[in-house]
């Protein structure tokens, strides 16, 4: 009887290990393509785009970074990309907390007016939000990127951290109020500890969508000092011709950050919740 | 559980206030805004002229419109059966005690940052008719007449990029699961243990339960994101060959940055709008049923 | 002598001097918004272009160009989003015929009627201006002239199957990839991903030789139709080509890169490119000991413009109405420098084509004198996408995929065009 449970479960990890290992296969080949070409001059990619490189060759990235100033294209991507994260989930948290967990007049009309957003297609409120930019006379400024990247994130956002915080036991909340906390206290406190795998998660998203987000950066930015990666990036197409070397050493470049900001919080998208809360 | 405190009400609506400008500012007023142009003939350049429902009538009368929702559906489709199910696999996966689960989850996550430029260029050369990948192996393995025209037989290319949105976005789901399944506390799983749950019982009859929730939130994403599926399609097909995969984003951008209709393209943008409610309520309205 | 009133008085003139000497000086810093889609990749651009705008600059401390470069591809949608929202630049890239024709016609660009002269009389005939010409007043003034049809063709390859010289005859032309075919080869190479391919570079100059250069003008005014036999036939010659495998089959989901990927990995033996492909075809087949030969479309029977070869201007800048005086003229001091018979002198050097009437310089590549030569031997004609109304032009880039994909006829194809009309 043993030998046979311990067969299963042998057979089960080679079996999770083969698609798992199966699936890293699959998804990091893309990446291995783009770094691979990123060594190869024009030339060597137009011959054979599947080829290993002949050398170590960085020149595709000193002439990426130089030729549509990329060193500045990063820093404005991190703070339009950041700053909307830090608000979206402070203001996108907030909201979830209360529609999740209470019960007031309004609620389910709330939420489904924040659920509607998901369904905007961003390409209809081009022109739109254009208008509206040009009106309050925020074009060509960071803040009118930042403003619809927080509003379109915010339906995302708070739709998962309200199903996630929607799941949380009610016993850590009663206990809190009995000793007297205050709603926001038991927010900050309690609520939003717990929350953590999925605050990871929406932060996550939100970066990713704002890091590579071009529409309206194409529309609402106007000065070369204030472009984001993703337009910088978009320069080394010509009307005929498209710099391929550059660009994969440019989205090589890009990748990184995202990489990075998702190992940051990939711990966090697995934190357990503690032990105490739970028992109350 | 009522909380008897008086300001409570107050505080709530406060609480979600900002939230709520800023989404109404910056989302409902520029649909509205739309929900305007639909109603007008205009190219952008010219003053709109005043065309009632004229764009809906022809909308509804265009085929290519018929044609890019129902590819529309084969996307939604294909992610629901596809992205949630193989999403949610993994992520109990890569739950378990495993080497390497840093890893793992990192380059599951992988495909959803990359630029579509490059899943793109990778994929088209995976599907290439004469060098690509995918017909070599089938020609290898004896299976010639399993070989296609991948993106290019109108026919097919609708399934051949709908299964590369699949494969970019699974990652997606894949950290929302993740994320759900630390809401399941290790002490439920021990006892379902001990009572003699195991393996695929346990995992249908108490993990699933217990993340029914963000599993409904993963089906109305995977359908509000198919519907508004742009990018990927643009840079891989551009909706071609002869709007076989254009979908409906595509054919609202088409018409509306190409052609020059931006009262059209807003009776597109509406539709997408509307049937994403409907879908959508169809959908909770399924799972509040089930759950009772 | 120096009392209150006096010193009031001097002080006033002397108030009114500074304003005045400011002013007079502020007025003469001129700021022009600018917006061009030359991204540097393109040799013409980098080396002719941008050091021209670069120059201007410095030669005009008082003039200060705000430069956006946008990328070709989304070029038209942030001008178009932006026009909707009310605001364009002062100075901007325009692509011809209907391209800019909404822009002119919502009288958001100043005709250039003014200063024509100073082009036509000496430098570019009216003609080569059509483009962007409406109601006989030209908005721009372009830089190149891109022809978009030349075949790209390996020498060897060619000798292989037993030909040693293009074919002249579009018969033997066929006889010539049928042999290609039996060698596993294929043929032509072509990628119409992006649709305007096989409409831009195809369909234009076989339409024109087998219709006549003036044919979409006649359609368009109503005198003749697009179910003439003639375009019929130009859309048979190009339903044949895909038929009879001549193009390899997954032709409408590769992209430019792909289709010439495949002529140098000698997968094809020609591919079939505009003049912006020249450049590079040159210098990898120097790279790759490859024996390229550049020619055109063979003749095809019934043909009534046996020369004609589709060419379009463009790299054009118009200016926006309603500009003060002073921007007005730095604005036209701008065009003026910028489309000088010194840039289309040097444009020639990169191995771009000129509208301009100028002598060609004595460094020229010999490669290109002989493209030169060769397009001296043949008649401009238009190019379908720079001649037809926007729908038209959707109508066929989709209707030329459809119809290689098998999926409409050539008739049905005509016939739509028509109905669209």
């Amino acid at each position: 009887m043993k030998n046979q449970v311990k067969k299963i479960d042998k057979l089960k990890k080679i079996a999770t290990y083969s698609i798992l290992i199966f699936f890293a296969l699959i998804n990091i080949y893309p990446i291995f393509w783009m770094v691979m070409n990123s060594f190869k001059t024009e030339n060597q990619i137009a011959i054979n785009s599947f080829s290993l490189p002949e050398s170590l060759n960085l020149s595709n990235y000193i002439s990426a970074w130089n030729a549509v100033s990329l060193g500045r294209s990063f820093m404005n991507s991190f703070i339009v990309a950041g700053i909307s994260v830090i608000i979206t989930v402070s203001v996108g948290s907030l909201a979830a907390y209360f529609i999740s967990r209470f019960e007031f007049p309004g609620k389910k009309l709330i939420y489904s007016f924040f659920i509607f957003g998901l369904l905007v297609p961003i390409h209809g409120t081009l022109v739109p939000i254009f208008i509206l930019m040009r009106n309050i006379g925020l074009v060509n400024t960071r803040i009118s990127l930042i403003l619809p990247y927080v509003a379109f994130n915010l339906p995302l956002t708070i739709f998962i951290l309200s199903s996630f915080m929607k799941s949380l036991p009610k016993a850590v909340e009663e206990a809190a109020i009995v000793d007297g906390a205050g709603y926001l206290r038991i927010f900050w406190s309690i609520i939003l500890p717990m929350t953590r795998p999925a605050l990871a998660t929406v932060g996550i998203l939100n970066f990713v969508y704002n890091w590579n987000e071009f529409s309206f950066a194409l529309v609402l930015i106007n000065d070369s000092k204030l472009m984001t990666l993703p337009l910088s990036l978009s320069l080394f197409s010509g009307q005929f011709s498209t710099d391929y070397g550059m660009q994969m050493a440019g989205l090589s470049m890009a990748l990184v950050p995202i990489i990075a900001i998702y190992l940051l919080m990939e711990d966090q998208l697995v934190k357990g919740m503690s032990a105490g809360a739970v028992k109350g | 559980m009522e909380h008897i405190y008086k300001h409570k009400k107050k505080l709530i609506y406060l609480g979600i206030l900002p939230a709520f400008l800023l989404y109404l500012g910056f989302v409902i007023v520029p649909i509205f805004i739309s929900a305007r142009y639909s109603l007008v003939e205009w190219n952008g350049f010219s003053p709109p002229a005043f065309v009632g429902l004229e764009n809906y009538a022809e909308m509804f009368g265009n085929n290519v419109f018929w044609r890019s929702l129902k590819n529309n559906m084969v996307v939604v489709l294909a992610s629901v059966l596809g992205q949630v199910p193989i999403g949610f696999l993994l992520a109990l996966l890569v739950n378990q005690k495993i080497k390497g689960r840093h890893f793992f989850r990192t380059i599951i996550f992988m495909p959803v940052v990359i630029s579509a430029v490059i899943i793109s260029l990778v994929w088209s050369m995976v599907y290439n008719y004469n060098f690509g990948l995918l017909n070599n192996i089938l020609n290898f393995v004896g299976l010639e007449s399993w070989v296609q025209n991948w993106l290019s037989n109108p026919d097919i290319a609708m399934f051949s990029v709908a299964a590369v949105i699949i494969w970019q976005f699974v990652g997606l789901y894949f950290i929302i699961f993740l994320a759900a399944l630390q809401t399941v506390p290790d002490e439920i799983l021990e006892a379902a243990k001990i009572d003699g749950a195991q393996g695929w019982k346990r995992t249908l009859y108490i993990t699933i339960p217990l993340v029914k929730d963000s599993i409904l939130a993963s089906i109305v994403l995977c359908i509000s994101g198919s519907l508004k599926t742009f990018a990927l399609i643009y840079v891989m097909t551009n909706g071609g060959p002869s709007h076989a995969t254009e979908v409906m984003a595509i054919h609202m951008y088409d018409n509306t940055f190409n052609g020059m209709k931006f009262g059209y393209g807003s009776a597109v943008s509406i539709f997408i709008v509307v049937f994403g409610i409907v879908l959508v309520t169809i959908v909770r309205n399924l799972f509040a049923r089930f759950e009772n | 002598m120096i009392n209150k009133k006096n010193s009031l008085i001097i002080f006033i003139v002397l108030i009114v001097g500074i304003l005045f000497t400011s002013s007079v000086m502020a007025q003469e810093t001129v700021e022009l918004e600018m917006w061009h889609a030359w991204t540097g990749q393109d040799a013409f651009a980098s080396e002719v272009l941008l050091p021209k705008i670069e120059e201007f600059q410095e030669n005009n401390p008082n003039i200060k160009l705000k430069i956006q470069v946008i990328p070709n591809d989304s070029y038209r949608t942030k001008l178009r989003t932006q026009a909707a929202g009310g605001q364009i630049p002062d100075i901007m890239q325009t692509y011809p015929g209907s391209e800019v024709q909404p822009l002119v016609e919502a009288g958001l660009l100043m005709d250039l009627e003014g200063i024509i002269d100073y082009w036509t009389d000496d430098l570019i005939p009216r003609d080569s201006l059509s483009a962007y010409t409406f109601n006989d007043k030209v908005y721009a003034i372009p830089a190149k002239v891109n022809y978009t049809h030349f075949a790209f063709y390996n020498k060897d390859m060619l000798a292989e199957a037993g030909y040693t010289e293009w074919p002249e005859t579009y018969e033997e032309f066929k006889v010539m990839g049928d042999a290609l075919k039996e060698n596993d080869i294929v043929p032509i190479s072509l990628g119409n991903k992006a649709k305007w391919v096989l409409q831009s570079i195809y369909i234009s100059t076989i339409g024109d030789r087998l219709t006549g250069i003036d044919y979409l003008e006649d359609v368009l005014a109503g005198e003749r139709k697009f179910t003439d036999p003639a375009f019929i036939k130009a859309l048979d010659v190009i339903k044949e080509l895909a038929d009879e495998g001549y193009f390899n089959k997954d032709a409408n989901s590769l992209n430019d890169m792909e289709m010439r990927q495949a002529f140098y990995q000698k997968r094809a033996a020609m591919f079939f490119g505009g003049a912006w492909d020249i450049g590079g075809v040159i210098e990898t087949a120097k790279e790759e000991n490859m024996n390229v030969g550049i020619a055109t479309f063979p003749q095809i029977e019934g043909e009534v413009a046996p020369k004609a070869l589709s060419g379009v201007t463009g790299s054009a800048f118009s200016i926006r109405s309603g500009l003060s005086e002073a921007q007005k003229e730095a604005a036209i001091k701008f065009l003026k420098f910028f489309y000088s018979e010194e840039t289309y002198v040097d444009l020639l050097r990169t191995g771009s084509f000129v509208p301009a009437k100028v002598d060609l310089p004595a460094d020229i590549s010999p490669q290109f004198q002989d493209v030169i030569n060769l397009v001296n031997e043949h008649q401009i004609g238009p190019v379908y996408d720079a001649v037809l109304p926007i729908n038209l032009i959707q109508t066929i880039n989709n209707g030329l995929q459809s119809l290689t994909a098998g999926e409409i006829t050539s008739e049905e194809l005509a016939q739509k065009m028509q109905d669209n009309l």
